[in-house]
């Protein structure tokens, strides 16, 4: 199902995010989220095999599930220690909402991923977005990995300079991570200079239009899908 | 002391190719070795392993007979230094002094041990004008000169440096291959990644070449 307009995925992806966001009934939001993994399973997006990357972040989701249940003062008490409500009803609730919303935006945000990078530049040209904005927008998230990659080899040569990280203090260790900014800010500042001549000497924005080669046509099924998908937000929401 | 590997293999973890296959090599201290071989043989790779930033799929690699699977980064890196591709990716301090007193204090060094080497260094690479110059608005050249010194003022037994020759002109180059046979003479093992046929020629004592994740002759020990 590659071949669904990118506009498509978008206009999914905001329904989606937007139903995560205004749900607060964890029922609801484990429904959201079974349909959003038969939305995935349809679209064939290679999704199960960026699952590891969702794992990555399962201690934090734990954390915020933990902090939310303990917290959560409202409720009828599940749990009580030496007459201290622990855990409430609410609590729990508020906890795994929290998880499940979480869990479902990235998980819609793989609804992306079976489409090229360039094709979601030409839909949000498209939807009347200046190409500068569309540009800049699809150059950042380009630029992710390389300043992931420059982040870990900054952090490498700290250690390898004879830092224990893992041994030093709270404080010590906020003011290491606040050095290790300056390279990383000076790599970005520095590539982006570069970028922004390498843009200039190809004539970027030397003129007020700009020719495309190809264009993004919708397919009746995108109709259909778009259409449904708002109207059953809307339906859901009111 | 020795740095070995001992059938060494790694697969990066989302690849399904293994990128380096049965790997043997002794490096040795008072030697310059250098690693050549084509883009994506797993020259950088090799070095990445060699200072534990990346741990092996299979066999090991010793370090004075010791295992440095079992040492943390810090330690790894007070006896063998690296210097990135790219060096600006190395510096986090805001003057070129206290980017080489960095790893002096973390070895616990007195205030006058640790001002002694900082002049030792910043005058053996020409830096001693720079003093108090903020690192990052240095020449490319000039990063690579600190960075050697930053790293060799923490005395490791061995300096690994991946492609030290990108950007530099010919008489950068011949300055730092003559930085890297004085090193040699102080008794450092140096290890340096390049595709420089010229410079490999001219200041490495032993050239380790890989073709397709494997050692081209089959042994690292070769003279």
């Amino acid at each position: 199902m590659r071949e669904l307009d990118p506009r498509s995925k978008l206009l999914m992806v905001i329904c989606i995010s937007t139903l995560a966001i205004v749900y607060q009934d964890p029922w609801k939001l484990l429904l959201l989220l079974l349909c959003t993994i038969l939305m995935l399973a349809w679209l064939d997006s290679g999704w199960l095999s960026r699952m590891h990357a969702l794992a990555k972040i399962l201690p934090l989701l734990a954390l915020l599930f933990l902090l939310q249940c303990l917290f959560t003062r409202q409720g009828v008490p599940l749990l009580s220690i030496h007459g201290i409500n622990v855990l409430t009803d609410q609590g729990l609730a508020m906890g795994l909402g929290v998880m499940l919303r979480i869990i479902i935006i990235i998980m819609s945000a793989m609804i992306l991923l079976s489409s090229s990078e360039r094709d979601f530049l030409l839909a949000l040209v498209q939807w009347r977005i200046p190409y500068e904005i569309a540009f800049m927008v699809m150059v950042g998230l380009h630029f992710l990995p390389i300043l992931r990659e420059e982040a870990l080899n900054v952090y490498y040569a700290v250690q390898m300079r004879g830092t224990e990280l893992q041994k030093i203090s709270a404080r010590l260790k906020i003011k290491l991570y606040t050095r290790m900014l300056l390279p990383i800010i000076s790599g970005a500042i520095y590539r982006a200079e570069q970028m922004a001549i390498a843009m200039d000497a190809r004539a970027f924005r030397a003129y007020p239009q700009r020719s495309y080669m190809r264009r993004l046509k919708l397919k009746k099924r995108d109709y259909f899908l778009q259409i449904t998908m708002v109207l059953l937000s809307v339906i859901l929401l009111i | 002391m020795l740095l070995e590997t001992q059938d060494l293999a790694y697969t990066y973890p989302a690849g399904k190719q293994e990128i380096l296959h049965e790997i043997n090599i002794r490096f040795r201290p008072g030697e310059i070795a250098a690693i050549t071989g084509d883009n994506g043989c797993g020259k950088t790779t090799l070095t990445k392993l060699l200072v534990g930033i990346l741990r092996p799929g299979t066999g090991r690699i010793c370090l004075g007979g010791n295992d440095i699977a079992a040492m943390s980064l810090a330690e790894i890196g007070r006896q063998i230094a690296y210097v990135f591709q790219n060096p600006a990716q190395q510096i986090f301090c805001t003057s070129v002094e206290q980017e080489i007193g960095y790893g002096l204090k973390n070895l616990g060094l007195g205030r006058n041990e640790i001002e002694q080497r900082i002049s030792h260094y910043l005058d053996y690479f020409e830096l001693s004008e720079y003093r108090q110059t903020f690192p990052l608005s240095l020449s490319q050249g000039e990063k690579q000169r600190l960075m050697l010194a930053a790293v060799l003022a923490m005395h490791p037994r061995y300096v690994i440096l991946d492609e030290p020759t990108t950007g530099l002109d010919i008489y950068r180059r011949k300055l730092l291959g003559d930085y890297l046979l004085r090193i040699k003479k102080d008794g450092y093992g140096v290890i340096f990644v390049s595709h420089q046929v010229k410079f490999i020629k001219a200041y490495a004592d032993r050239v380790i070449r890989i073709e397709d994740g494997r050692l081209s002759d089959g042994r690292g020990d070769c003279g």
